[in-house]
């Protein structure tokens, strides 16, 4: 897994670089605290000897460096030297050259007296005011070791973070690769054509659960739909094959007789089915278009109380015929629609000859169009046996025609249009209960949906 | 009463049925197999009505439609489409077609609305007087009242538009899916004899103390108002 692979090296070179800087960091401070800690022991050592001079003269500043000699510690150089370059009082080794010595802080190499080798060393040459030069520093052996020291446990822990920064990576990568190996041996699954696999949850609510979740849920979406075109596609081969059946049987039958009145009829026949074939097939590509929210360009304002009082004046005498009465209060203001005029038009009216188809027994049509503050509802009630609660979703899908058996030539696809129309506003179509009979409500949002403006 | 009519359409069995079937009617049929050969003819020749098919080989039908207007050419155009949901007829009316036939479709339909276009034409040409008479029916345009034999016939709006339809078609066949588009703006066929009802009862009041009939039922195609 080349994946786990670079997580680990990248988190191993994250954990060197951060503990890199660290580590830097705090050999630079200790190695500066050292040198400057020296310089000033080596000035102040050098400042308080002149002083001793300047107020004892050349005897107590004798004594001073005895004194010096007796008490410190084996770091300490210090010594007088006479004008001619001979060691007056000291612990050097030997006196360097009278003309190499110049006044100021050096670095330089002395050997001490009893020690075997010369060593580096922070000085301070002073010239007295007798003619005498005051040699006064120290060794820097101490702090030599105590940096090579640090170096070397800078050096180590660098060497311990790298790797448990290598062993944290590791151990991340592990346990990324499991958590995505999960959603991805799901979609491999899925891709196997197994779609009610499921990505599974930790339950830590993580980022990772997250994504889980939200696959999880465009997974249940896209298996509604699959089986929503499983479903469409079932319905449209049964409900096409009963009218082609017919047109089958009529047009043969017309070929085999010798009747003419007979023909005509049977070719009469053939035409209607041949036109119910057209019909839900018209419908199927008009609802599919709406879904697809096509037809939006064609958005205009109009007033939806005109269309319908139109709709309702154009089905009264069917209405009528059929024995119930349609009934209508147009609202005394306008009631200002941004949709698709013909498109709602055939909604109200599915809406209507489905009333008319089923509830004229009850007497009475409703057709009522309310504007409100946020949606307009446009109403259609009848009076019939209406749509018990738990098949109203049955009713809306397309093909959901309550009873099969039924053998009038609405293709139970009416409704499912006028929801595909309602959605094609951004609004939605409302069955509900008349008490008794059936109330369709489509409810259109006053705003109109902002891609359509 | 033979017209010069333009059939632009590529499918070979449908244009020969269409052409065959337009010259039995008396009419003179060019044709063309694809959109800008269509063009090229339409804006060469003066034709009375050109029969569009809108999907075609090299230049599509709506193209043919707008460089026509473009061009200030204003005959008649009759749009055959299998595009049949109410957007495309829609789109084809707007790209200022004067009708949208949607395939498939019965030559009673298509021969009716070429009728119905050829006569909008006359009408144009010939603003003659406002009135219209149908034998003994007499209707005044202007103040929308009919009369038969001199008696006032009460007719609600849409009835009025309905008769109007009818008797600017006078001896003419009108079908349906005509009267649903011309009379009431929509393009969507419903699913019920609503149309029906509504000839049936202008028929009532058209009729009704009267003995001969105006009105007439055409088997296999629609209406048609003649004395």
């Amino acid at each position: 897994m080349p994946t786990t692979l670079r997580i680990a090296l990248l988190a191993g070179l994250l954990a060197l670089l951060s503990n890199l800087a660290v580590i830097g960091f705090i050999y630079v401070r200790t190695h500066d605290e050292a040198v400057a800690s020296l310089h000033r022991q080596v000035t102040e050592q050098s400042q308080v000897l002149t002083d001793v001079y300047r107020t004892g003269g050349k005897a107590a500043l004798d004594k001073a460096i005895g004194d010096t000699l007796d008490y410190a510690d084996t770091q300490t150089a210090v010594a007088l030297i006479a004008a001619d370059g001979r060691q007056i009082e000291g612990n050097l080794a030997q006196a360097p050259a009278v003309q190499s010595m110049q006044v100021g802080y050096h670095n330089a190499v002395i050997r001490l007296r009893g020690q075997p080798s010369p060593h580096q060393a922070q000085i301070v040459f002073s010239r007295l005011s007798g003619g005498e030069w005051l040699v006064s520093g120290r060794l820097v052996g101490e702090g030599l070791a105590f940096r090579a020291t640090l170096e070397r446990s800078l050096l180590l822990s660098l060497v311990v973070a790298g790797l448990l920064g290598l062993l944290c990576g590791v151990v991340l990568a592990h346990y990324v690769s499991r958590r995505i190996g999960n959603i991805a041996a799901v979609a491999n699954r899925i891709s196997a054509r197994d779609l009610s696999q499921r990505v599974p949850l930790s339950g830590a609510g993580d980022s990772f659960d997250r994504l889980g979740l939200q696959i999880n849920a465009m997974l249940d979406r896209i298996s509604a739909l699959m089986e929503e075109l499983r479903l469409l596609t079932d319905s449209l081969a049964h409900d096409l094959r009963s009218p082609a059946t017919r047109l089958r049987a009529a047009a043969h039958a017309a070929a085999e007789s010798s009747d003419p009145a007979e023909q005509e009829e049977l070719l009469g026949s053939v035409v209607r089915n041949a036109d119910a074939l057209i019909r839900i097939l018209t419908t199927v590509l008009e609802i599919s278009r709406s879904e697809a929210l096509t037809g939006r360009k064609q958005f205009a304002w109009f007033d939806a109380g005109e269309l319908a009082a139109e709709l309702a004046e154009m089905y009264d005498p069917l209405a009528d015929e059929r024995g119930a009465s349609l009934k209508f209060d147009r609202p005394g203001r306008p009631v200002p629609l941004f949709g698709h005029r013909q498109l709602l038009a055939q909604a109200v009216s599915n809406l209507l000859e489905n009333a008319i188809r089923y509830g004229s027994d009850g007497g009475e049509i409703d057709v009522r169009v309310s504007p409100g503050e946020k949606q307009i509802r446009i109403e259609v009630a009848d009076r019939g046996p209406g749509i018990p609660l738990d098949r109203r979703t049955e009713a809306l899908r397309r093909f959901g025609r309550l009873d099969s058996s039924r053998s009038d030539e609405g293709a139970g696809l009416g409704l499912a249009l006028v929801q595909s129309i309602a959605h094609l506003h951004d609004g939605e179509l409302q069955l509900a209960d008349n008490e008794p009979g059936l109330l369709t409500a489509i409810k259109l949002p006053v705003h109109p949906p902002q891609e359509a403006r | 009463m033979g017209r010069k009519i333009l059939l632009v359409e590529d499918d070979r069995e449908t244009a020969s049925y269409l052409a065959k079937g337009l010259a039995q009617e008396g009419h003179s049929v060019e044709q063309a197999t694809n959109g800008q050969d269509g063009l090229f003819r339409a804006t060469g020749g003066s034709f009375d009505l050109i029969i569009l098919d809108r999907m075609l080989p090299v230049l599509d039908g709506l193209s043919v439609l707008r460089a026509l207007r473009a061009a200030h050419i204003e005959t008649p155009v009759l749009i055959l489409s299998a595009l049949a949901s109410v957007g495309d007829r829609i789109e084809g009316l707007e790209c200022g077609s004067d009708d949208y036939l949607v395939k498939p479709f019965s030559f009673a339909e298509l021969n009716a609305r070429v009728n119905a276009l050829l006569r909008r034409r006359e009408a144009r040409v010939d603003p003659a007087d406002h009135r219209l008479t149908v034998g003994d029916l007499e209707i005044d345009p202007l103040s929308r009242t009919v009369r038969r034999s001199g008696k006032k016939l009460d007719l609600k709006p849409r009835e009025y538009l309905l008769l109007e339809y009818f008797a600017r078609n006078e001896g003419r066949v009108v079908t349906r899916t005509m009267l649903l588009e011309q009379v009431w703006d929509y393009h969507f066929d419903p699913g019920t004899n609503v149309i029906d009802v509504h000839v049936s009862r202008l028929r009532r009041k058209l009729e009704e103390g009267f003995e001969k009939p105006l009105l007439h039922t055409v088997r296999g195609a629609g209406y048609m108002l003649a004395a």
